[in-house]
């Protein structure tokens, strides 16, 4: 079905973070014609784009399919599942993938194929049918999952990570720095820094005190990381 | 007073009432609020299924599911009722379930087929110019190419393909195999069925119908006690849960309740509300020693003496001072303790040998139907000789007289249980000892002789050789327990605080618990047992039963449960629960499972013998015959090595084999045809000759590698793979982390039987094919996986031998992402595999190996061991040797006969266990319910095209699920019988379960023969209880309980009684690897065992970060203050463990809860999760299973001998792994490997 999008270059970046295949490497010249007209973005960005678009075109296949599959199907802190990184495996999981189903519903949309609906190319496609405002609003308020994204795929030296980077302009930079910090900070900044993973992991000190009323410490504090569950799940990076 | 005028007649104030005191205000507010409530619990629909992992839980669950996605999920609480007086089993399910639905949208998940991008373009290129089979074969005949991908396995760079593509690669390779190399070189390995029967069966009936090879897992697991056939001729037999609650008297012994067996602990808690004692016996504090009112913590790996001195108490007390009436009735009638034992003279001294048998008497007795499998006992009343009923002779050959009747020829009898007042003398009998030769961390400083003997009461016979003496079991047993019942000599003693093998305080002296202790825990479980009739219970961990001699450790406590008439009795018994091994409606999957509707007999391959020839392990083998010979083995050949005694055992036909000849059994059949023979005659010829080989005498012939693996539903490479890096540098050729030298790098002793090749091979395997839903550490490994449904995503059964329910996993949602569930991928594979095969394959004649199988005519073949390659006897096949069974197979049709129901159950029938039945009614039935092909191979043959079909195939012909079979079955065995048992099954007659009744309820199972339980309204389910009530005979060589095991490799090894046998040494903390743990780097040498975990494997696997984040989050080792203070570790550390077999990384948890000398790791930690990177390998940490090698022994490849005959997961060689010693040290750097990972490390 064709729908003529609204915004070509989020379809454009939908596109690149899709799996490789002949038909798209075909399709980047054009893709690289439509994010190096886009003004919106700063020239810095249309060149890290264009390197992307470049190394694609002139990788081999296989060898950009096996980096997709080690990037972005089997790294889970690089998961384009955004509600990996708000819920984790948490139980909200569910509830949240049903009501952004729901949004393509109302507007009239019924995804197809087999990503859920928290598949961010998917998600791309749906907004570049989206009037301007609805794009960037709903962009935004993943600014922050966009940014992390973009700072870990620039610490593997991924070309990648101009495509995040680029939502993330298009979204009118981030608001909110302190949940970005919040993704980020955590120990795959150093896999080797024991003390960041030691920081995740380790069990308070039960103290048994004049205030018996105030709840088992240890477990208060496993409880409220667990109610972050992106902190824990970004630790895990060491896989 | 009036209030009218200060009272309010129409209005109510907003804020009115007050209730409580004040405390408490009635509002009239908006309830809007709620409804975010309301809207945060929609659904759309409620669908039953529960988690298909090895758990025995088996609870069913209910998943809410909206617009296509699952929301969450709630235990179900609907289960029939139980009766009055008895705890319902609700509720079922524990934390481990409950964060699966989360598990479901996990990252972790595998989305598309996965193929490695070097195969993948490999394939590709050839694939251009070739037909599919033609491109394998080209693949392979290129050693360049096929190195090319095998050398990365491991590495990474998947790449996605499309299913199409990828089942072609399968398919090519399956077609490619079968044609070059034979379809015995397609190996299948996945676990438990009763978890997902159907799931199971796809697989299994894929690889059936091509001839390949199923390999079992029980065994493999170690989870399999062969200490239960041995006794009883039965697999596992165990009572459900329910009824802990009738024991008056519970020991829990090495198992963890609470923690393993969450959904079931509950009937514990309410025993004890009940009145119940319980002991607990563990080494550690463990979460059930809490529940114990006594904790006995005997140090780990000595069990067995444990329970010799409850015996020793038992048989004092109750059997010789005062005979408890009840115990003596029992053992009588239900044990072979009044049967006769001959003993052999050998250079004056005397040692017990075979049961005297009929045969061996002049006339044998008037019994001439296999008077050589009948044993004899003494009558009380006329001190003849008699042939009492229900031996295994009578069950074969003859009928009415297999049963428990006390009767004999016809007559009543009443058995002599001791010859102490009717003997003709006394004699000194040699009993072997092995506690003297126990290594440097079981040593008690005991220089005891290697044997002892003891004096006891003997009658001489007159038989066909000559006369002989014999005595009973019961006056040997009580021997072999060093009880001094006044016939003088050496050896015994009445005194429990004398240190004399088997008194409390010999026990105490190597298991450290007190003798006071044991002598109350043995008086008071018997003294409950003496008065309520049996209702004294052990359960029992499994962990005891992953020693080296675990026979010891379980024939210990069976022996105290029989001794008191526990086994049969509701409330009593052995409770040992591992897996879910207990498929209920067995006899209707297995036609299912293994396409014996089309072909008959399917390959089985007992698995640790597969994987310790495969993987290579016998390479690296540090444990030699003599070390666990017995020093009063009879004159033989035993000098040899264990794979030796696996090949002996394969010709003999006591084990199976796969592959199964060198060369392709296609080939032989086709040569057969060739020279106008009949081709086992062909084969048994050229087998003599030696001009055809057996594959098992090479393994490392490439002639004879296993060259397909299909692993699904398990981890086999991860969680289930005993002697890991083994398998990483043998069967794959992947990068390893084996740290040893091999027999040839070391110069130790070589095997004489099994070729020496002085290169081990590197990647046997051409093809390993995963299914999972996860990236497992077997899917990291493989070249092709497969995404598969997880437990919410396909309609499957389940059932649990802790409860009698059969329910159902439903797809509550479609499988996610471009999976798909294991039947219909199998299914798609079988279509496409039809659809090229013919390429090179047409309909072929395949020649099967059977082995001589238990609970067949064929099991009572070898009365005595002969070795026809020696030339001991002739190669009669099917008796001396593996039964060779041709078989037709069309490989043009193999996707339509997996999809229909095949004629061979119209024309032979079913069945199961020894008894079978027509089934043409329930195949008409079935061709009725699922409807028939019009066309096609399978023209006119009822369907199997979805899962619900099959499971329908399942419930249909099972006697569980349908009470007229149930009926014919019961009928089947009474004329075997002679008794009359249908009244078990008649209630029920009219009941036929189906998959729709079970999606609406949990259905309980109707009692059949295959058990030996029953499911009815008044008891609970409990294993022997027909037995006992019904006086079925157990299927053992007596007949009965058997705790003498009289073959020649029982007695050879030193385990005809139960004896206390320290672990053994597997020598593996060598000098070399343990160079440089000297100065400065302090370090510990520990016991390494494997316990079950409260954060996973059992519900999901240690990969979920919910459950991580309640433990460390990674893998974890356990150990005592002491050890950690000695080698300089303190909580939390990173440590390294590690042996010859290879290393692993953890973080220590230092503990009080750890006895001194042991270390824990739980079992079934990932190696992707969490795991840095090991300073004694330079690759990322191993897993638990890194540091343990898979060990043989003898005795457990007997075959041909009643209950000592092969059964698939019934009776082989086990994958111990206790006995293992590590070192253990703090790490000094931790790396993470976290770079870049292509082609560089191993794991990720």
């Amino acid at each position: 079905m064709t729908v003529n999008p609204q915004d070509r270059t989020l379809k454009a970046l939908s596109l690149l973070l899709c799996y490789p295949s002949a038909e798209l490497v075909a399709a980047l010249p054009e893709i690289g014609g439509v994010l190096g007209a886009e003004t919106r973005l700063t020239a810095l960005l249309r060149g890290d784009l264009a390197r992307l678009v470049d190394e694609m075109r002139s990788g081999d296949l296989y060898a950009l399919q096996e980096r997709y599959v080690d990037l972005f199907d089997r790294s889970r802190s690089l998961s384009l599942n955004l509600f990996e990184h708000v819920h984790g495996e948490g139980r909200d999981r569910g509830g949240a993938m049903l009501s952004l189903l729901e949004t393509y519903r109302e507007a009239g949309f019924e995804p197809t194929g087999w990503d859920l609906p928290d598949h961010l190319p998917l998600l791309l496609e749906f907004l570049s049918t989206q009037p301007g405002e609805t794009a960037a609003d709903i962009l935004t308020s993943a600014g922050h999952i966009l940014q992390a994204l973009a700072v870990r795929l620039g610490r593997r030296g991924s070309a990648y990570a101009a495509v995040p980077s680029a939502l993330v302009e298009l979204a009118g930079g981030v608001s909110d720095h302190a949940a970005v910090s919040g993704l980020l900070d955590q120990p795959d900044s150093d896999p080797a820094d024991l003390a960041a993973l030691d920081a995740v992991w380790e069990e308070s000190e039960v103290l048994f005190g004049p205030d018996p009323g105030a709840g088992c410490p240890s477990g208060r504090d496993l409880l409220a990381r667990m109610d972050q569950p992106q902190h824990a799940a970004s630790a895990r990076a060491a896989s | 007073m009036s209030h009218l005028l200060d009272r309010l007649n129409f209005l109510q104030p907003k804020h009115l009432e007050t209730f409580a005191d004040g405390h408490g205000q009635v509002t009239r507010e908006s309830r809007t609020w709620e409804d975010t409530y309301r809207g945060r619990w929609r659904h759309d629909k409620i669908v039953r299924s529960t988690h298909g992992v090895n758990c025995t839980g088996s609870c069913s669950w209910k998943i809410y599911v909206k617009s296509g996605i699952v929301t969450w999920e709630t235990q179900q609480t609907d289960y029939p009722r139980t009766r009055p007086g008895l705890p319902n089993h609700e509720p079922r399910g524990c934390a481990r379930g409950a964060s699966y639905s989360w598990y479901l949208y996990s990252a972790n998940r595998v989305k598309t087929p996965l193929i490695r991008g070097r195969l993948l373009k490999l394939w590709r290129e050839l694939r251009r110019t070739r037909t599919p089979v033609a491109a394998w074969a080209a693949l392979q005949s290129d050693p360049g190419l096929r190195a090319e991908y095998v050398a990365i396995r491991g590495k990474g760079g998947f790449v996605r393909a499309s299913w199409d593509e990828a089942l072609e690669m399968v398919a090519a390779a399956n077609a490619h195999t079968i044609k070059a190399h034979g379809p015995d070189r397609v190996f299948g390995f996945s676990p438990i069925p009763a978890m997902s029967m159907v799931s199971y069966a796809a697989g299994a009936r894929y690889l059936s119908l091509l001839g390949g090879v199923c390999l079992s897992f029980y065994d493999w697991y170690c989870d399999l006690p062969p200490a239960s056939p041995q006794t009883w001729g039965e697999q596992t037999d165990v009572p459900e849960s329910a009824d802990w609650y009738n024991a008056n008297y519970l020991i829990l012994w090495g198992s963890n309740v609470p923690q393993t067996r969450t959904p079931d602990a509950h009937f514990y808690t309410e025993a004890r509300y009940r009145g119940t004692k319980s002991a607990v016996i563990s080494p550690d504090y463990s979460e059930a020693a809490k529940f114990g009112d006594l904790w006995l913590n005997p140090k780990a790996g000595t069990d067995a003496a444990l329970g010799i001195a409850f015996g020793h108490v038992i048989l004092r007390e109750f059997h010789l001072e005062r005979q408890a009436d009840y115990f003596t009735d029992y053992c009588r009638r239900y044990t072979d303790m009044p049967m006769l034992v001959r003993l052999d003279e050998s250079d004056g001294r005397l040692v017990p040998g075979r049961f005297l048998r009929a045969a061996d008497l002049d006339g044998a007795l008037g019994e001439d139907n296999n008077p050589q499998w009948k044993t004899v006992a003494f009558d009380e009343a006329d001190g003849g000789l008699v042939v009492p009923n229900g031996a295994v002779g009578f069950r074969w050959g003859e009928s009415g007289k297999w049963n428990l009747e006390p009767r004999a020829a016809g007559g009543e009898t009443r058995l002599r249980l001791s010859l102490a007042e009717a003997h003709d003398g006394l004699r000194g009998v040699d009993f072997p000892y092995f506690g003297g030769k126990a290594s440097a961390a079981f040593t008690t400083g005991d220089n005891r002789p290697e044997v002892l003997t003891r004096t006891l009461p003997v009658r001489r016979v007159e038989t066909v050789e000559g006369p002989a003496l014999v005595a009973t079991v019961f006056d040997l047993f009580c021997a072999a327990y060093g009880l001094d019942r006044g016939f003088g000599g050496d050896w015994v003693t009445d005194d429990y605080l004398a240190d004399m093998p088997g008194t409390p305080k010999w026990a105490e002296i190597i298991t450290g618990v007190p003798a006071a202790n044991i002598i109350q825990v043995a008086r008071e479980f018997a003294d409950n047992a003496e008065r309520s009739h049996g209702k004294s219970m052990v359960i029992i961990g499994a962990g005891m039963n992953h020693w080296y001699h675990m026979d010891m450790n379980y024939r210990a406590v069976i022996n105290m449960l029989v001794m008191c008439g526990c086994i049969g009795q509701s409330g009593g018994g052995w409770s040992h629960y591992v897996g879910q091994e207990k498929l209920r409606p067995q006899t209707g999957w297995q036609p299912l499972a293994f396409a014996l509707d089309w072909s008959r007999p399917p390959r089985h391959m007992n698995g640790t013998s597969a994987f310790y020839a495969h993987a290579d392990q016998w390479r690296y083998e540090t444990l030699s015959a003599a070390e666990i010979l017995s020093p009063t083995a009879p004159k033989g050949d035993w000098a040899i090595s264990l794979i030796d005694y696996n090949i002996r055992a394969e010709r003999m036909g006591w084990l199976p084999s796969a592959p199964q000849l060198a060369a392709n059994p296609l080939e032989v059949a086709r040569a057969a045809r060739a020279a106008g023979r009949d081709a086992p005659a062909y084969l048994a010829e050229k087998l003599k000759s030696g001009e055809i080989g057996l594959a098992c005498e090479d393994p490392d012939n490439p002639v004879n590698w296993p060259r397909n693996l299909f692993v699904w539903r398990s981890n086999l490479l991860g969680s289930s793979g005993k002697g890991h890096e083994y398998f990483l540098k043998h069967l794959l050729g992947a990068d390893h982390g084996v740290l040893g030298g091999d027999l040839g790098e070391e110069g130790r002793p070589k095997p004489v039987e099994a070729v020496w090749r002085d290169d081990g091979p590197r990647g046997k395997l051409d093809l390993l094919v995963t299914l999972d839903f996860r990236m497992s550490t077997t899917a990291v490994y493989s070249d092709i996986v497969l995404p598969t449904a997880t437990w919410y995503e396909k309609n499957d059964l389940n059932t649990s031998d802790m409860h009698p329910f059969i329910h159902p996993l439903q797809a509550a949602v479609d499988p996610a992402y471009d999976s798909k569930s294991d039947w219909e991928i199998f299914k798609a594979l079988a279509a496409k595999f039809q659809e090229i095969a013919p390429e090179v394959l047409g309909v072929e004649t395949d020649i099967v190996l059977q082995p001589i199988l238990h609970d067949t005519p064929a099991e009572i073949a070898q009365d005595q061991v002969r070795d026809w390659k020696k030339g001991e006897c002739d190669l009669v096949p099917g008796k001396t040797a593996p039964a060779f069974v041709t078989v037709e197979r069309d490989y043009t049709a193999i996707y339509d006969r997996f999809v229909a129901l095949g004629p061979l159950l119209d024309r032979l029938g079913n069945g199961g266990k020894g008894i079978g039945w027509d089934t043409g009614h329930e195949v008409e039935a079935l061709a009725r319910l699922n409807g028939v092909w019009r066309e096609g191979a399978a023209q006119g043959r009822p369907k199997i095209d979805t899962d619900i079909d099959a499971a329908e195939v399942i419930l249909m012909l099972a006697p569980e699920t349908n009470g007229e079979v149930a009926v014919k079955a019961w009928e089947a065995l009474g004329r075997i019988t002679g008794r009359e048992h249908t009244h078990l099954a008649r209630p029920k007659e009219e009941e036929k379960i189906r998959f729709r009744d079970i999606a609406a309820q949990p259905r309980k199972i109707i009692s059949s023969p295959t058990w030996s339980g029953l499911e009815s309204e008044h008891v609970c389910y409990n294993a022997g209880y027909t037995n006992v009530h019904e006086l079925i005979p157990w299927r053992t060589l007596t007949g009965r309980q058997q705790l003498y095991q009289d073959h020649l490799w029982m007695r050879a090894f030193g385990e005809g009684f139960v004896a206390w046998r320290p672990p053994v040494d597997l020598k593996t903390v060598t000098a070399a690897v343990n160079r440089d743990a000297g100065a400065g780097r302090p370090h510990v040498v520990l016991n390494f065992i494997t316990p079950h975990q409260k954060w996973g494997i059992h519900s999901t696997y240690t990969d979920n970060l919910l459950m991580l984040t309640l433990n460390r989050g990674g893998p974890v080792i356990w150990i005592s203050e002491t050890d950690a203070g000695r080698a300089g570790i303190v909580d939390n550390d990173w440590v390294e463990l590690y042996n010859a077999n290879g290393a692993l990384t953890a973080r220590a948890v230092v503990s009080q809860r750890i006895k001194d000398g042991t270390t824990f790791m739980y079992h079934a930690q990932e190696k992707i999760v969490n795991t840095p990177g090991s300073e004694m390998t330079g690759r990322r940490g191993g897993i638990h299973n890194s540091v343990t090698r898979a060990v043989l022994k003898p005795t457990h490849m007997i075959g041909g001998y009643a209950q000592q005959s092969y059964g698939f997961n019934y009776y082989g060689t086990v994958g111990s792994n206790r006995d293992e010693f590590v070192i253990v040290r703090k790490m000094q750097n931790v790396d993470w490997l976290d770079r870049p990972a292509r082609g560089k490390e191993a794991g990720e």
